[in-house]
């Protein structure tokens, strides 16, 4: 067993150590290293990864429900809307802010902010309907200074810049994939045709022989916009992704 | 002399004045106004000046309301937080004190059944005696309410009943810690009491005379300087009579809850809460009277009379800044080493302090 005996200073080990004590109140009093942000006037520089608010971009959204299937709070529910294709809506009271939708969708149409600071006045507000999610929401910046914890060296520094931090993150644009609905275990078909019926563009039909009958998707016609994949029983459709010269070459 | 009539009349008043040559024309002319005339002639008759003003309750309301602000922002500063802030942002949050106020009296004052209620409701208000008296006696240049040969043992024996109060607003508040808080009160005193006179008793020694106005007058060089162990007793005995850190003892706010001061709320928690820092004032401007020259320093002709009260008042402002600095720096003592720290330590440095006061004494440097 190893006992540590507690130090005792001398008389002039003593006066040191009180002397050392005080110096270091004068000099933290004098030019202190606080790291406080000041919240509503400054803000802290974030990283364009940031797990904030989600905004929605329509135009890149298929309908392929693989975010409302991720989410692990089922926060996500899809919403049909007029033009018959369903869109995501976020109760923003279960959200967990993991963005595993982001991550997920297949066409960028989720795309992540900076933006933490959002206020509801009650719980229904919170449900966020597509037409919402599509602008950013309505924030009063009381900010000048954008905040910057800085490692140098083995130092954690605090750098203040007089700058406004863009809460809107710039993605890159979306190269489009051009992606098609493909059946990827055909033995399991059950024949039940819906994939047929929902398809807005006849894409896909059954070929009937004598011993079974077979979907087949036209490829041409196929928008990728995943309404079949969502609607299949037994979920054996799924789209995939199609390089360019090989459509070209179909 | 003066005759009975003469006595309570203008021209009494107007003999014994505070001159002040930056607001003279306009005392001048309000002198002559009839009725106005009689009450400024008394406002600045020099002892109720000095009781109604400066060092007496004027200052001591600014003091109050600075030296909260300046304890908690200073804390704050050096424990890397921001303290007190939102109230005025501009002025960096200095009249949060007075906010605090505000609160405390509005609040209500909650009387609880166990207490004993004519001492719990009147002893905080009593405790202002002992604390305010001792002004009286502090000159503020030429300002002095009470001019006495006895004046600092008066001093020394009114400071010394203000744990007498505290313990009794313990007993009233009858509560397990404000018990304790009592008791840890009752032995801080018998700590510091005996290093605390002898360091004045040296410092009387030192001047050959215990009334202030003499002892402001001899001090051509600061008794800092002329015994600085005493001064170093009489620092460290002030931290404890305050219950300052490292010595925060009988109120100890994570321990047990303000001590003698637990039951309290409102109004009157706004009041014990302020007397550590009234008697903090008191010793402070003994400590300036006694070591650092009292209201001697630079004249400023424009203030007059006032410029020594002013010195006086930054020195003791600078006294009672230096001791709410050692909060942010000490972790308080138990109470059995404070309590041996008293008994042996500061014994022996006060005997020293003492054994010096005794030989300038014999040298006789003050004649």
């Amino acid at each position: 067993m190893i006992r540590i005996k507690a130090p005792k200073p001398d008389l002039i080990g003593n006066i040191k150590l009180h002397i050392d004590a005080l110096l270091t109140g004068v000099k933290e009093a004098v030019l202190p290293s606080t790291m406080t942000i000041h919240y509503p006037r400054e803000r802290r520089k974030l990283p364009d990864n940031f797990r904030g608010y989600i905004l929605f971009v329509p135009e890149n959204c298929i309908s392929c429900f693989q975010c409302s299937f991720v989410c692990p709070a089922n926060a996500i529910t899809m919403k049909k809307a007029d033009n018959e294709r369903n869109y995501p809506t976020i109760d923003y009271a279960k959200c967990i802010f993991c963005h595993f939708c982001v991550d997920t969708c297949p066409g960028n149409a989720l795309q992540p902010t900076k933006i933490h600071d959002v206020a509801y006045k009650d719980m229904e507000e919170m449900l966020t309907q597509t037409e919402e999610m599509v602008k950013s929401p309505e924030i009063q910046r009381e900010d000048t200074i954008t905040v910057e914890y800085v490692i140098e060296d083995v130092d954690l520094l605090f750098r203040r810049i007089a700058e406004k931090d863009e809460l809107v993150v710039k993605t890159p644009p979306h190269e489009k994939v051009r992606e098609i609905s493909s059946c990827i275990e055909p033995e399991s078909c059950l024949a039940c045709a819906i994939c047929v019926g929902v398809c807005p563009n006849e894409a896909i039909s059954i070929e009937s022989s004598d011993v079974e009958k077979v979907i087949k998707i036209d490829s041409n016609n196929c928008t990728g916009c995943g309404l079949c994949v969502k609607e299949c029983p037994v979920q054996i459709l799924r789209l995939t992704r199609v390089s360019e010269d090989e459509s070209e070459g179909e | 002399m003066v005759s009975d009539a003469m006595i309570l009349s203008k021209e009494y008043f107007m003999g014994n004045m505070v001159n002040i040559p930056l607001i003279q024309p306009i005392v001048d002319y309000l002198l002559n106004v009839p009725f106005v005339g009689y009450i400024v002639a008394i406002l600045l008759w020099k002892p109720m000046f000095a009781l109604l003003f400066i060092p007496g309750l004027t200052a001591l309301m600014i003091v109050l309301l600075f030296i909260i602000w300046f304890e908690r922002k200073l804390t704050a500063r050096i424990q890397w937080r921001v303290g007190p802030l939102e109230v005025s942002r501009p002025i960096g949050g200095i009249i949060q004190p007075m906010a605090d106020g505000l609160r405390y009296f509005f609040q209500e004052v909650i009387v609880h059944r166990d207490s004993h209620r004519p001492y719990f409701l009147q002893f905080p208000i009593l405790i202002f005696i002992p604390v305010l008296l001792p002004i009286l006696f502090i000159p503020a240049g030429s300002i002095i309410a009470i001019n006495t040969p006895y004046a600092l043992p008066v001093i020394v024996a009114i400071v010394s009943l203000i744990p007498v109060f505290i313990i009794a607003i313990g007993w009233a508040s009858n509560s397990r810690f404000a018990y304790i808080g009592s008791v840890r009160e009752a032995f801080m005193y018998f700590a510091y009491e005996i290093p605390f006179i002898f360091a004045v008793l040296a410092m009387i020694l030192v001047y050959g005379t215990a009334d202030t106005t003499l002892i402001v007058e001899r001090q051509t060089i600061p008794g800092i300087i002329l015994n600085p162990v005493a001064a170093l007793v009489f620092f460290i005995a002030m931290a404890m009579a305050t219950s300052r850190l490292p010595f925060e003892i009988p109120e100890a706010d994570q321990e047990i809850a303000f001590g003698p001061f637990v039951e309290y709320s409102g109004i009157l928690f706004g009041l014990v809460m302020t007397i550590a820092y009234e008697k903090m004032y008191i010793l402070s401007l003994l400590m300036t009277i006694l070591f650092l020259g009292g209201g001697n320093g630079p004249a400023i002709l424009l203030l007059g009379d006032l410029s020594g009260a002013i010195w006086l008042f930054i020195k003791t402002l600078v006294v009672m800044m230096v001791l709410a600095f050692l909060r942010s720096i000490y972790a308080r003592l138990r109470l059995d080493q404070a309590l041996r720290f008293g008994w042996t330590t500061m014994i022996e440095i006060s005997l020293v302090a003492l054994v010096i006061g005794v030989i300038i004494n014999i040298l006789g440097w003050y004649a």
